[in-house]
């Protein structure tokens, strides 16, 4: 390692020039030019650096980055011949730390400050505590994908870009929590807002921007997703990826652990926002039936995070619901003056009575037309129903009664057609009685309908939730009127400026659902399911709503292409938390499954690209990766297995060693 | 088996309705009168010195009732083997004897019981009744007297049917304190958590928190009273079958201890309760966490239906080798072979792994199933798949992605059911065939899905991949209880001490009292009967008023001591009751016979046969008041209550001065066994079985003797 002379023979010693730019990496860059020997170590370089500069600021976050290598240096105390720096380096002298567009789970964007000099890992760690999202190892970062050529320069519409760039996290600890959020979101309105978008719902998305918006149409495009990952045991630099790169954060690992609504809002809210838009643009497939849940614990979610009921410990206990309500009900009425007034009415079971039409079926109705209703009076008290030939003959014999415990309701409802009509099957001995209540108008209809929905779980209309119930059924008429259905608009969808109330069904489901049905035969099944998930609080309907979506078969497995040893044409290899799938690609049937439980090693061969296992019983599995570099196969495996070793009694340290070491590798950069 | 009787409790009810209107000050409010004082009464009818009572115009009815109400005392003392009078002539009911149709039943049931269920039966009812007192006694202390007195309070009627919204019952405490004369502070002599003073305390807030929590007391009260139970008639799996109580707040899980404990079985996790339908040719076993007498209730009344208690290994086949359900590839036979060798740690793991997560994973299960077609007896066969959603199929020319799958069925309202010999009666393909229904189909119907699997393994498959999607973790619950019942079971086995009482399994809150009482049941029912014996050999003794016919027969052999007699026969505090109530005696008096009653249940050191006399300092303070009040009765009414009442204590005749001697004598033995109150509040019914059903039962005793010497 000779030192250089001048022409002049200026120098004896063995000094030579080294030039640094001053930024990031940009051709322009000005920069300076410092006489240095091979034993300079790097901090009385920068040292240097920072002497010429001249100008006052801030350095401490800046360090060289050596363009040629791809390659930080980082360790000051060591010497440029360490190095092996010459004076052909190119060097930049930049910010570690440098703004990205994260465009987070949930589609909004933010920037924010990461660490380009770290370990991706170590990155993800970071950016985590700072939108306090618990569990880093969860997650990780993707390259945005390649912008399609636009083909008739359509104008993106402005979005907002949330910005995080200027708060700054001190101290290694956990945040603490002020004014319900983590301490540094509450410096600005602006942060405040940001933490809002965090942890709160989205709303429900343009049902024409969800039609737009690419979708997979085979497994093959769902392995395009896992190509794009980045690696964890490099930094964001040695990625190539330049300061102000849009990148996506998502989960990356489908092992949730300790998921907790208490300790976890934006965690719970992100990953639900994922989950949601896994099903909206069909990632993972689902049933009709399984979709209308989704659609409508989104719907719940929406309608409670619009109307601002997020604060959690205000949601009562539901242990002591009943027996709280009734005795704060009492309290609040012994408070009054009029004792009797109030025995009265709590003595009362509230009843219902009034002349309805009714139909009445025991085997399958074929055709439902108006002529099967029959005049009735009907009384329901408690969770009975009787009906009698008329109001006079009421306090006799029913023409029937009916106990609708345990029975299904069913609205069959049509809101432009007037029909408003209760189906109830009505479980009996015999089998199930079904029978039609058809009611007037809306208001009718909806105290009946709440009734019945009461009566079906067991409970009368004394029940507390007799009246949100009731308002709960017209509010979502009113939907129907507006929504996709009565405008005349068939089956095409309206606009973004559906109001806040009446929500468009079509931003609820997966675009498939909205080419088979229209939006009027669409709410009705919503509503349908969501009367079995009106009671839960927002995180709990999140919560459900993670659960359903991990139920699918088709949950958390991440799609590459490979090619196994010895075979002659491409194939699926399905990650997931527990297992390999080898998955035939054309048809889609899962071939194989190995389970990590069985795995005894597995290795890489950088050169050839192949990824090699061994399972007990002498089971050898190679393959070469073809749609994703085998550093994501690996990194996803050896990730699973991390995650797989987290212990309850650990907290939340996190074993980066360990991470790394599972992840990391020794392919030559 | 056959749901033999509703005991709705229709027992307390009858005792309200005998008691109201003897509350002649408050006639008019009486129905709700009957509400709260409901478990405060019963333990002094159930002490059956009802005729003592000052009785108001109604009097012919409540005798009436009474004389029922003795009949049936009289059959379940009979079936215990004691030899008594023939019973009583039944009366013509009345029309307010609706009420008592549960009790008719029960005294059908009865009788088809045998001796040591009826044993237990009794443990039952006595451990419920002792509970329901301490409850009282609780509320009563903390109820503050205060009360503003509502008037005109119509409460609808006590058929069953009308199970009360709670805004029913909220109406009633209110009610509670205007009606009772005396509840105040007296409670406190037994408790030592005095009640935050009454009343006076000058923060509105205090007094609105008292107001709540009392009301909330009440609400408790009304829902116990309102407890459904079933006599239940269970299959061995000897033959052999045995009738137990079952309340409606049992699970399978609290019956089926229940049963360990009676029958001394392992105790291992197969054991299961196991519903079938004879007519539908179905069976299935109950999940350990449903509950009983609900799934019961489904049942229609002339039901062929049994229920049977036996060893089902497909329980929880799925936790002993989840591998067989999770890791099954369908056709690989490789796999078969790595499954069997599965090691105790892998299985563990991959039980967490399905079952603890976030959400439980249901087994990837598809295939080729032949379903019944509607009403008709051909099998069409289809390609079904099972999510956690439900059961799908594919439909013709479809693929078998998500996307095409069509829904078959969801388990929201089905439970799944073994079809038993359906190649016989549906001509199904094989005999592997499982069955969805709605739990309240009862024939056979269009409803009820027949599905046929090719073999054994599929059927079991299928049959518990349901079950986990339907059930989910709680499956799980249940196997993990099932294991710590069991390996409880087997320390016991070890240490040679099954007897011993067991610590209470970990059952839900109010269960645990039940359970132990019948876990307490061999002892208990044995110092029964011979305090029993004893009784009637002293009734014998000290006035041969009326040997009955079997009465010499009858194991007279007993060789205990005098003080045992003496010990199981707590003088009744129930006169001190009566006065109060009738006459509004002294404050102080009815809850200190709360207090005694209150103190049976006690804790497990009245192990020993004979429980020390808890009543008789009571007596001491007590007694005295009560006669004077009652010399004015027994004119009005047909038995001369203080003479028999006095005969049945020991020595002398004249009933103030005997008690003198004996409450003299017994101090010590208070002192030996001083009542632990506080925790007695913590935990109302456990060891209640024990030490109550003695007392219960001789004062049962002395009430049919006096009923005798009536009719004599």
């Amino acid at each position: 390692m000779a030192g250089m002379k001048t022409a002049t023979g200026d120098y004896i010693d063995s000094s030579w020039e080294l030039r640094v730019f001053i930024g990031e990496e940009d051709p322009e860059a000005e920069s300076l030019t410092l006489r240095v020997t091979g034993e300079s170590h790097i901090g009385g370089v920068l040292l240097k650096i920072v002497e010429e500069i001249k100008r006052k600021q801030d350095w401490s976050d800046h360090a060289i980055w050596w363009e040629q290598k791809r390659q930080w240096l980082l360790q000051t105390h060591w010497t440029l011949d360490k190095y092996g720096i010459l004076a052909d380096a190119r060097l930049f002298f930049g910010p570690q730390h440098r703004p990205v567009i994260l465009r987070l789970p949930n589609r909004r964007a933010l920037r924010l400050r990461a660490s380009f000099s770290q370990p991706l890992f170590q990155a993800m760690v970071a950016i985590c505590r700072l939108l306090s999202i618990r569990h880093p190892e969860e997650m990780s970062l993707l390259r945005a994908p390649e912008k399609e050529k636009k083909k008739k320069k359509e104008k993106e519409p402005e979005e907002e870009v949330y910005d995080l760039t200027k708060v700054v996290l001190v101290g290694g600890v956990a945040p603490a929590s002020f004014r319900g959020m983590p301490a540094h979101f509450s410096d600005s309105a602006q942060t405040e807002a940001c933490y809002h978008m965090l942890s709160r719902p989205q709303p429900p998305p343009d049902p024409l921007l969800l039609q737009r918006l690419p979708r997979p149409s085979s497994l093959l495009d769902k392995t395009q997703l896992h190509s794009r990952w980045l690696d964890s045991s490099r930094c964001l630099m040695q990625q190539g990826i330049k300061a102000g790169d849009t990148l996506w954060l998502r989960f990356k690992y489908y092992s949730f652990f300790d998921l907790d609504p208490k300790t976890d809002p934006v965690r719970l809210t992100q990953l639900y926002e994922q989950a949601r838009w896994d099903l909206l643009l069909e990632e993972i497939d689902c049933t009709e039936e399984e979709m209308m849940v989704f659609a409508a614990l989104q719907y719940h979610i929406n309608k409670l995070s619009q109307s601002g009921e997020v604060d959690e410990p205000a949601g009562t206990d539901s242990g002591l619901d009943d027996l709280d309500l009734a005795l704060s009900n009492l309290e609040v009425k012994l408070e009054g003056s009029a004792p009797t007034d109030m025995l009265d009415s709590l003595t009362t079971i509230p009843e219902l009575k009034d002349h309805l039409r009714i139909f009445r079926h025991t085997l399958r109705p074929r055709k439902l037309t108006l002529k099967g209703y029959r005049q009735h009076w009907v009384v329901f008290k408690e969770t009975t129903l009787s009906y009698y030939k008329s109001q006079d003959e009421a306090p006799g014999e029913p023409i029937q009664q009916l106990n609708l415990k345990g029975c299904e309701v069913v609205p069959d409802v049509n809101v432009s057609g007037q029909k408003f009509c209760i189906k109830l099957l009505v479980p009996s001995p015999e089998g199930m009685s079904e029978i039609y209540l058809r009611c007037q108008d809306e208001q009718q209809y909806a105290r009946w309908m709440a009734g019945c929905r009461l009566a079906s779980k067991g409970r009368t209309m004394a029940d507390s939730s007799y009246s949100s119930e009731v308002q709960a059924i017209l509010a979502f008429l009113s939907l129907q009127r507006t929504g996709g259905g009565g405008g005349g608009s068939g089956n095409h969808p309206q606009g973004p400026d559906a109001s806040a109330e009446g929500l468009n069904p079509y931003g609820l489901v997966a675009p498939r659902f909205q080419r088979k049905f229209k939006a009027k035969q669409l709410t009705p099944r919503i509503l349908e399911a969501h009367q079995n998930v009106a009671q839960l609080s927002l995180s709990e309907a999140q919560l459900r709503f993670i659960q359903a979506w991990q139920s699918l078969p088709d949950f958390g497995i991440s799609y590459v292409v490979v090619r196994f040893k010895g075979s002659r044409k491409d194939e699926i290899l399905g990650i997931a938390n527990n297992r390999l799938i080898r998955i035939d690609l054309s048809v889609g049937d899962v071939v194989k499954t190995w389970r990590f439980s069985n795995m005894r090693q597995w290795n890489v061969n950088w050169d050839i690209r192949q990824v090699a296992i061994e399972f007990d019983e002498h089971i050898n599995v190679a393959f070469s990766c073809v749609s994703a570099s085998c550093r994501i196969v690996h990194e996803y495996i050896g990730g699973y297995i991390f995650l797989s070793t987290r212990e309850r009694a650990r907290g939340e340290e996190l074993d980066e060693d360990l991470f790394l070491q599972l992840t990391g590798g020794h392919e030559a950069f | 088996m056959d749901v033999q009787a509703e005991v709705n409790l229709p027992l307390h009810k009858l005792f309200f309705l005998t008691y109201l209107p003897i509350d002649g000050p408050f006639g008019g409010k009486k129905e709700m009168g009957q509400l709260s004082p409901r478990t405060r009464l019963l333990l002094d009818c159930l002490f059956l010195d009802f005729f003592l009572f000052q009785m108001g115009e109604s009097n012919e009815d409540i005798d009436q009732m009474f004389s029922n109400l003795l009949g049936e005392m009289d059959l379940l003392t009979q079936s215990l083997g004691v030899d008594i009078l023939p019973p009583p002539d039944p009366k013509p009911p009345r029309a307010e004897f609706n009420y008592s149709v549960g009790f008719k039943d029960l005294n059908e049931s009865l009788n088809a019981l045998e001796d040591q269920d009826l044993d237990a039966l009794m443990a039952d009812l006595v451990a419920d009744i002792s509970e329901a007192e301490q409850r009282t006694i609780q509320a009563q202390k903390e109820s503050p007297q205060k009360q503003p007195p509502s008037a005109s309070l119509c409460v609808p009627s006590f058929s069953d049917t009308a199970s009360l919204g709670y805004g029913a019952n909220v109406a009633a405490p209110s009610q509670y304190d205007d009606d009772l004369p005396p509840p105040p502070a007296d409670p406190m002599l037994d408790l030592p958590l005095p009640p935050p003073p009454p009343g006076p305390i000058s923060q509105e807030e205090e007094e609105a928190q008292a107001k709540a929590d009392k009301i909330k007391l009440a609400l408790e009260k009304l829902k116990e009273a309102k407890v459904k139970k079933l006599v239940v008639k269970i299959l061995m799996n000897d033959n052999s079958s045995k009738s137990l109580m079952v309340d409606e707040r049992q699970l399978a899980r609290d019956v089926l201890d229940n049963l360990f404990e009676k029958t001394h079985c392992d105790c291992n996790v197969d054991w299961c309760l196991y519903e079938i339908y004879p007519e539908l040719q179905i069976e299935r076993f109950f999940e350990d966490h449903e509950n009983v007498v609900e799934i019961l209730s489904d049942w229609t009344r002339d039901t062929e239906n049994k229920l049977l208690f036996l060893e089902k290994e497909e329980k929880y086949a799925v936790f002993k080798n989840p591998q067989n359900f999770y890791l099954d590839n369908k056709g690989k036979k490789e796999n078969k072979e790595t499954n069997e060798k599965m090691n105790a740690k892998n299985k563990e793991s991959l039980l967490e792994e399905s079952f603890c997560g976030t959400s439980v994973i249901v087994p990837e299960l598809e295939g080729a199933l032949y379903l019944k077609e509607d009403g008709k007896k051909s099998w069409k066969r289809r390609y079904f798949l099972l999510r956690a959603s439900g059961i799908y199929y594919v439909p013709k020319g479809k693929t078998k992605t998500s996307r095409d799958l069509a829904c078959f069925i969801q388990f929201e309202n089905v439970n799944i059911y073994y079809g038993i010999q359906c190649k016989m009666k549906y001509k199904a393909p094989t005999d592997y065939c499982f069955v969805l229904k709605h739990p309240q189909i009862q024939k056979e119907s269009q409803y009820i899905k027949y599905l046929c699997c090719d073999d054994a393994r599929a059927l079991s498959q299928w049959v518990t991949g349901i079950r986990i999607a339907k059930y989910g973790k709680t499956l799980y619950d249940n196997y993990q209880r099932a294991m710590a019942r069991a390996g409880l079971a087997s320390r016991w086995t070890n240490l040679g001490t099954i007897n011993a009482v067991p610590p209470a399994p970990p059952s839900t809150g109010v269960k645990t009292g039940t359970t132990q009482a019948n876990g307490q049941l061999p002892q208990a029912t044995q110092s029964m009967n011979t305090a029993l014996g004893e009784d009637w050999r002293q009734l014998e003794t000290t006035k041969d008023k009326k040997p009955g016919p079997g009465l010499g027969s009858h194991d007279p052999g007993a060789p205990r001591a005098q003080p045992l007699p003496k010990s199981s026969l707590p003088p009744p505090p129930p006169p001190v009751r009566r006065s109060s109530d009738v006459g509004g005696g002294s404050p102080g008096t009815p809850p200190k016979a709360k207090g005694a009653a209150a103190r049976f249940p006690a804790p497990p050191d009245d192990f020993l046969p004979p429980p020390p006399p808890p009543p008789p300092p009571l007596q001491d303070d007590e007694l005295p008041p009560p006669p004077p009040d009652f010399n004015d009765a027994p004119p009005d009414f047909v038995p001369p209550p203080p003479p028999s009442f006095a005969e049945d204590l020991p020595p002398p005749p004249p009933p103030p001065p005997a008690l003198a001697p004996e409450s003299v004598r017994t101090p010590p033995v208070v002192v030996k066994r001083p009542p632990p109150p506080p925790k007695r509040q913590e935990n109302p019914g456990p060891p209640g079985g024990g030490g109550g059903e003695q007392d219960f039962m001789s004062d049962l005793m002395k009430a049919l003797q006096k009923k005798r010497g009536n009719v004599s």
